[in-house]
């Protein structure tokens, strides 16, 4: 057998689970979305119909919007959360594996816990944060978070990376134990400062953790369902009504399938959009570390 | 070895026996999003009855919450592997029916001769009928007696003046009156009232004959949200983006607020509240009665590609027998979807009683396919936009629920 024939022979099966469950869905979405499916029954043929109320009523734009806005929240508090506690844990080995636990469990826990709890931390008349604000002399600041359109989707965020955050001090670890020992005992010896070492050595040493870690919240963050959906259901009024609820709502609340398969088409040309854009740029600049 | 055989011999024969019996017995592939811990609605006494009564029929039933209905049974009903009965409500009868996914149970039989003659024309398309109905459950006002009192107020409100004055009381009491999310209280209010200004015709808003922008009799209803915020009735900021389903209900419970518009699925929830002295009445309106907006909410569907119809229409007709379906009235604190049937409602509803029998009755428009099911979630965000900014025009809400209708 030849080296390609064999090198095919190898790929085929992989080849085959991706075609299945990944290609093929995505084909039949893509179907769909020229249809009036209702989820049951024949689907018939509506064009570019679906496409079309997309880009015309503003509220499925507004939606895309919000998506983004979400993403970008989470994924810069996230990463520079995730820096901050990596850069403290990697000077702190006594505690590093213990506090990194701690960091890691709130990710182990449900999303419908997190997000109740936390919907209860945010409640106006009874919630956690607005006692603590009473208490520490500052009700001033007391508010409905989640019924405030102004800090709705920041109250969410906040709750995401409360979430995920353990993730992303895991992966700044990993890079931080990949920098040599030398260069941080050439850096000592020259007579920088921590915050100087962390600064021009470490800092640009951890670009394959940054592009890891953007990569991997930017995609995640972008398909976000769960916390929105449990803590706001969108609102108030759709401030935190993200793409994904929009697809939920038109396929479980309104029976238009075939339109939420046009939103989900637009979620994945979105994603794969901003993956080769950010993937390009950071191994870009990882390359000129 | 021939105690062996005797041995295999007996085996046999028992498990042929077995055979045989379950061979006779009829299994019913039943779902339905009650019956269980949390909501058991009386179902599985009443499917213990069913059985000793039908020792022929074996039912199982699954519970499958709302939501999870959506998702889990539309694959079914279209690989033929779909439950034989199918708790619905009319959106799911709706999309369903004209799939042609569910049996026609025909308008010839003894149950749908005594169906409530406001419920008639829903569950009816053209000639057929997809679905028999279990129960209509009221949508008020929730009071909490027990704070009225500490105001110096001893009648429960039904008018919008004596809301407006029971308000100002109750803030003089440093009690806050009223709870009234944008997500389902402030729509209950809006809703009601906008219908009962329209002498309760729902059905030209929702197939766009009328327009909810410009007009007055939905205009009035949002004014008076505007007047009962400036009676110091409601919070609006604050209670905006509260959550109906779990945040508003805490803070009822825990005595912060006097009144909240919710549906009487609560009161059982609400009885086990230790020193909670509540009762269920109708939402206030213009009119002496207030509104009592009915919820037709559940009833019984068979799939249409059922090999055990003869089974499953004797499991509905059980329900339709009224000392049978009194026991799920009584556990939901509903009324009879039949002409002259009985209630399962208890003095705590006497109010909303009271504003039925006084021709109060409103039917919630999306319940009975008035309106279309895309408009309810609009409806929400809307009023929540209006409460975050109640100086909004009137036209700048309902225009969003215009167009809802439109694209739907």
């Amino acid at each position: 057998m030849s080296g390609s024939n064999r090198i095919f022979l190898f790929l085929a099966p992989a080849l085959l689970v991706i075609g299945a469950f990944f290609v093929y869905p995505i084909l039949l979405s893509v179907q769909m979305s020229f249809t009036d499916f209702t989820g049951v029954g024949t689907a018939d043929y509506v064009g570019f119909a679906n496409y079309d109320r997309f880009l015309t009523r503003s509220k499925y734009l507004d939606s895309v919007g919000v998506t983004v806005r979400f993403t970008l929240m989470v994924v810069v508090l996230q990463t520079l959360a995730g820096l901050f506690f990596a850069a403290m844990l990697h000077r702190m080995p006594a505690i590093r594996n213990f506090c990194r636990a701690v960091l890691f469990t709130p990710a182990m826990m449900s999303f419908v816990i997190v997000g109740y709890v936390w919907q209860f931390i945010y409640a106006p008349y009874t919630g956690g944060l607005n006692a603590l604000l009473s208490a520490i002399g500052l009700e001033g600041l007391a508010r409905g978070w989640l019924g405030d359109p102004s800090t709705a989707l920041v109250a969410i965020a906040v709750t995401h990376v409360w979430m995920f955050v353990g993730y992303t001090t895991a992966i700044f670890l990993v890079g931080f134990a990949n920098i040599p020992t030398e260069i941080e005992e050439a850096g000592r010896l020259d007579g920088a400062k921590s915050w100087q070492r962390f600064r021009y050595l470490e800092l640009p040493l951890l670009a394959p953790s940054f592009t890891v870690n953007i990569i991997l919240s930017t995609v995640g963050t972008l398909k976000t369902f769960e916390l929105p959906f449990i803590m706001t259901r969108g609102g108030p009024d759709r401030a935190t009504n993200t793409l994904s609820l929009e697809i939920v709502n038109n396929l479980f609340g309104s029976y238009k399938f075939g339109f939420a398969s046009a939103l989900s088409i637009v979620m994945l040309l979105l994603v794969v959009t901003v993956a080769i854009v950010q993937n390009l740029y950071l191994k870009r600049r990882e390359d000129n570390q | 070895m021939r105690l062996s055989a005797s041995i295999l011999a007996v085996a046999l024969v028992s498990g042929l026996g077995t055979g045989a019996a379950f061979a006779d017995k009829t299994v019913l592939d039943v779902t339905a999003w009650k019956g269980n811990e949390a909501e058991p609605a009386g179902l599985p006494e009443l499917i213990e009855k069913f059985e000793l009564e039908n020792p022929d029929i074996d039912v199982e039933l699954s519970y499958i919450s709302r939501l999870d209905t959506d998702v889990v049974l539309p694959p079914r009903l279209q690989g033929n592997n779909a439950p034989d009965v199918m708790m619905t409500d009319m959106p799911l009868v709706k999309v369903w029916s004209d799939a042609g996914l569910l049996a026609d149970l025909g308008t010839g039989s003894a149950w749908f001769a005594k169906v409530d003659p406001s419920l008639k024309p829903a569950i009816t398309n053209g000639d057929a009928v997809h679905v028999m109905p279990l129960e209509i459950i009221g949508m008020g006002n929730f009071v909490n007696v027990g704070l009225l009192k500490n105001a110096g107020i001893d009648a429960i409100p039904t008018t919008i003046e004596d809301l407006k004055l029971a308000c100002g009381k109750l803030a003089d009491a440093g009690i806050k009156p009223l709870i009234l999310t944008g997500s389902f209280a402030a729509p209950l209010f809006v809703v009601a009232n906008g219908l009962e200004n329209a002498d309760g015709v729902a059905k030209p808003y929702g197939n766009m004959e009328r327009q909810f922008a410009g007009d007055e009799a939905f205009g009035k209803a949002l004014d008076t949200i505007r007047d009962l915020i400036d009676a110091r009735c409601v919070d609006p900021a604050g209670q905006a983006g509260l959550d109906p389903w779990s945040t508003a209900l805490t803070a009822f419970k825990s005595g912060e607020f006097a009144m909240m518009p919710q549906g009487a699925w609560n009161i059982s929830d609400f009885s086990t509240v230790e020193g909670l002295e509540f009762a269920f009445a109708p939402i206030p309106s213009s009119k002496a009665s207030g509104v009592a907006l009915d919820l037709f909410g559940i009833g019984w569907s068979v799939s249409a590609s059922t090999e055990k119809m003869d089974a499953a229409k004797r499991f509905i007709e059980f329900f339709a027998d009224e000392d049978n379906l009194q026991i799920m009235l009584e556990a939901e604190s509903a009324y009879s979807p039949f002409t002259g049937g009985r209630s399962g409602t208890t003095e705590v509803t006497a109010a909303y009683d009271k504003a039925r029998l006084d021709g109060g009755v409103i039917m919630y428009p999306f319940a009975v396919l008035d309106w279309p099911k895309p408009l309810e979630k609009e409806i929400w965000d809307s009023l929540t936009g209006f409460l975050l900014d109640p100086e909004k025009s009137n036209d700048e809400v309902y225009e969003r629920w215009d167009e809802a209708v439109e694209d739907s």
